[in-house]
């Protein structure tokens, strides 16, 4: 149940690892740590698909594809994420264990080579990017930004917090919008390429069977004299001036409300931990105060969920009901809430919580996707909690700290999507 | 009672299968080191058995039944199961399919309590005048939330469309019409009918003790007298129904799926026929194959294209989809590629790119507890052999591929499913307003 091994190549860049010969599969990852910044963000984004389209050695995504599949269907994915007030660019490689290679090859040092063609030789003629491959992964990324809608749900929650956020960083989203992509020009491109390379934060990531030495010493050569700094944080606002209702229609069966409260963030890593269990206990499990209220007692809905946004210091509650049952969804959740804001919660609930939560973070150790993902989601933190630390924590957690955290909830936002 | 082992040496996975004395079959899959335990029990009863013979009688059941029986099934008469997974920290939760309904939970500790709870589930139906109407409400809103899931109703339409009387054609969980016929006389028919343990199988995947397994069984386990309940399908013609179907939704995207049906009878596929045709999708339209690059060079597709091999009890279809500014387009140009296909046969290169990659996604399947049990369960019922998949698909060769192609994806057997926008919200900067 270890966590990574954490080796600082220089200042701002480390190499992390962990060798676990449980998996079949090996992960190889790169995170670019950056400032949320209108300027760069798309950018940024569309940065990381022409990446991993094609590089110098494979010059087009059919030759770069033929090549992965061949590795026993080795897979490439390139990321963009929000953490706070911060833009996160992941670019993965993971694929098949040497143990289990037919022909005796090793895929794991092949995907170690390919992801460092990616990042550091990536197909620049001229100073430019290929155009092909610019408007393709333009092109795609735009239909991705374009289907956000096609989700409900997840398009409710996006609306949300965007115009709950409407003022801050945070609404810029993991990408930028569909004018900034649309707006970008190759110089900006290749701007966003070298600025990450040499000023962002980057978090190299290692999981597997294999011998992280090797890897290491790769991005070591590259890195050593290249220190950065990262600046910047995130802005917290504890107190919305005035509650923002906002309502859209559609041409939907169900309707969608969302709920977006603001509460206090979690500084240290017990409070980062509460916060997961005030979210538990409010409305993380099917034993949660929403679930059995909202959903088994008034039968108002199938749905009706909450999570907490660590790093931005925010609570989503969102569910699906009939259009002329919002308001009464709205005041249903509006009093467990009150009653969570009292502390008004029994031992079982806060027993159950804990189980569930502590479920939830061991399984993590699993996967090496969730052990990665688990890691960078806290890298921003001064100690990044592991799984098993959080899992630990989990046992100690009191009442009294759920309630003080629970006491700084505050709606801020009401976002409903009405059917027609 | 003794467990029968069988061990894939070069994947070092090994599966261990017992009959219970109360007639449950048991796979057990230990992984060694693993944390999470996930465990799944499932009787062969999903939403086409919809019509079967049970005593002699023969019964029709609402769409949706399969479903809603599971949603109750999680209440007994001394209360919900979830508040006692609750006590254990188990992670629980069920789903219904067309073929099989599936209880489940994955936890990290407590493992006898949580399979304890999970055999009392299965063993307790209450279904009064009230509880099953309470879960109208709940499920009324869950078919609502799928009927604004533009990538169920794609798929939705087009077995609607291709199936003209299988009950494949109709959707999982019924509609609010139809779940509003159910009754607690018609859930215990069925329960009677197909939760019998003979009937089912219980999956384990995890660092467990087969024998650990057995002894909570045996504590648990009522003996059954095994029942012989019979589902009737329809004759399905070979010949897809319609040949296009198309629904407004608010989407900005518009996607497609197209279905090439194919003849089927009682039998489901056997291991070979299905690595076999996963070889051949790879190679036909994976990410390095000729198809995939024409569809990306004329932006006619994104990541979100894909193939998929649907397969059951009387009724196999291939399907391509996902998002696309053109779909008839994107139609014209996949079966002008079939008709090259059974042409020309599938190249000799892209077949050995694609045995690799298959071969890949078997090993890496291993990995997970979760998709472990999942094939697991899904092997039992399909009397399918996963863990010898590594080998079976080294013994594949290139003819077996073209032998195969030539029972699938016919050109002139396909249906265009199409979810277009609605005009007015169909431009994005309208919809971001």
């Amino acid at each position: 149940m270890s966590g990574f091994v954490r080796k600082e190549i220089c200042e701002g860049v480390a190499f992390n690892s962990i060798v676990d010969n449980r998996f079949k599969v090996g992960r190889l990852g790169a995170t670019l740590i950056t400032p949320l910044s209108r300027e760069t963000a798309a950018a940024n984004a569309l940065l990381a698909c022409v990446l991993t389209r094609s590089c110098k050695k494979y010059p087009d995504f059919t030759a770069l594809n033929r090549k992965l599949n061949g590795l026993y269907g080795a897979a490439l994915y390139a990321s963009s994420g929000r953490m706070g007030d911060f833009q996160s660019i992941t670019i993965s490689a993971s694929g098949l264990d040497d143990r289990y290679s037919l022909d005796g090859e090793s895929v794991q040092s092949e995907l170690a080579e390919l992801l460092c063609e990616i990042l550091f030789s990536p197909r620049i003629i001229d100073g430019q990017f290929d155009s092909e491959d610019v408007e393709q992964e333009r092109r795609q990324l735009l239909e991705d930004i374009d289907a956000e809608y096609n989700d409900k749900r997840a398009y409710a929650i996006n609306r949300c917090i965007e115009n709950m956020c409407r003022d801050e960083l945070f609404s810029i989203g993991r990408g930028g919008s569909r004018e900034d992509v649309a707006g970008l020009t190759q110089d900006k491109l290749i701007k966003a390429w070298k600025t990450l390379l040499d000023r962002s934060r980057i978090e190299i990531t290692m999981l597997g069977s294999a011998d992280p030495e090797k890897v290491c010493g790769r991005f070591e050569n590259i890195f050593v004299k290249k220190p950065r700094r990262m600046n910047g944080s995130t802005k917290i606002v504890s107190a919305p001036s005035e509650v923002k209702r906002v309502i859209e229609t559609d041409e939907i069966s169900q309707s969608k409300l969302v709920m977006g409260y603001r509460c206090t963030y979690p500084k240290t890593n017990r409070e980062i931990v509460a916060s997961q269990l005030m979210s538990a206990i409010l409305g993380g499990t099917p034993t949660s105060k929403l679930f059995l209220n909202v959903r088994e007692k008034q039968s108002l809905c199938y749905y009706c969920a909450s999570r907490v946004d660590k790093e931005k210091g925010l609570l989503m509650i969102d569910s699906g009901v009939e259009t002329e049952n919002i308001e009464k969804t709205e005041s249903a959740v509006t009093e467990q809430v009150e009653l969570m804001k009292k502390g008004a919660f029994t031992d079982d609930e806060l027993i159950a919580a804990k189980l569930a939560v502590k479920n939830a973070f061991v399984s993590s150790l699993d996967s090496l996707a969730s052990l990665q993902s688990f890691f960078l989601g806290n890298i921003l933190r001064e100690d990044p909690l592991s799984p098993a630390e959080a899992a630990e924590i989990c046992e100690s957690i009191t009442k009294d700290e759920i309630t003080e955290l629970a006491g700084g909830i505050k709606l801020d936002t009401v976002f409903s999507l009405v059917g027609n | 009672m003794r467990f029968t082992e069988r061990k894939n040496e070069h994947l070092n996975e090994t599966y261990y299968t017992a009959i219970h004395e109360s007639g449950l079959k048991i796979v057990i899959c230990p992984k060694e080191g693993f944390n999470s335990t996930y465990a799944v029990i499932g009787t062969n009863f999903g939403s086409i058995n919809s019509t079967f013979i049970h005593d002699g009688k023969k019964v029709t059941v609402p769409a949706g039944t399969a479903h809603y029986l599971e949603h109750k099934l999680f209440e007994s008469e001394e209360g919900d199961a979830f508040a006692r997974y609750a006590k254990t920290g188990a992670s629980a939760n069920a789903y219904t399919s067309f073929d099989v309904t599936c209880y489940l939970f994955s936890c990290t500790e407590r493992f006898d309590e949580s399979l304890e709870i999970l055999f009392d589930l299965m063993q307790s139906p209450y279904f009064t005048e009230e509880t099953v109407a309470k879960e109208q409400g709940i499920i009324g809103q869950e078919i609502k939330m799928y009927q604004d899931n533009p990538e169920w109703k794609v798929m939705m339409n087009l077995l609607e469309a291709m199936y003209v009387s299988h009950p494949i054609n109709t959707d999982i969980a019924g509609t609010v019409d139809s779940i509003a016929e159910i009754t607690p006389e018609i859930l215990y028919e069925c329960y009677n009918s197909y939760y019998n343990l003979h009937n089912m199988i219980l999956c384990i995947a995890g660092d467990v003790d087969p024998e650990e397994v057995l002894a909570v069984a045996d504590k648990k386990l009522k003996p059954a007298v095994s029942v012989k309940t019979e589902s009737v399908f329809p004759d399905e013609p070979y010949e897809v129904g319609k040949k296009y179907t198309e629904q407004a939704l608010p989407v900005s995207v518009p996607m497609f799926a197209l279905g090439y049906k194919e003849k089927a009878g009682g039998e489901f596929a056997t291991t070979k026929e299905m690595l076999t045709t996963s070889i051949l999708l790879e190679a036909f339209a994976g990410d390095g194959s000729a198809l995939y690059r024409r569809l990306i060079d004329d932006k006619l597709i994104n990541g979100t294209f894909g193939s998929e091999y649907m397969e059951g009890s009387g009724y196999r279809c291939v399907m391509f989809d996902g998002e696309t500014k053109n779909p008839k387009e994107v139609a014209e140009i996949i079966n002008s590629a079939v008709r090259e296909l059974h042409k020309n046969g599938v190249p000799e290169e892209d077949f050995m790119i694609a045995k690799r990659s298959v071969y890949g996604r078997i090993a890496r399947s291993c990995d997970s507890t979760f998709s472990l049990a999942s094939t697991m369960i899904n092997d039992e019922f399909t009397g399918r052999d996963s863990l010898f998949a590594s080998e079976i698909i080294a013994g594949i060769t290139l003819d077996d591929v073209n032998e195969r192609l030539k029972e699938q994806l016919d050109p002139d057997n396909c249906c265009l499913s199409v979810i277009k926008g609605i005009a007015e919200y169909s431009d994005p900067q309208i919809g971001n307003a």
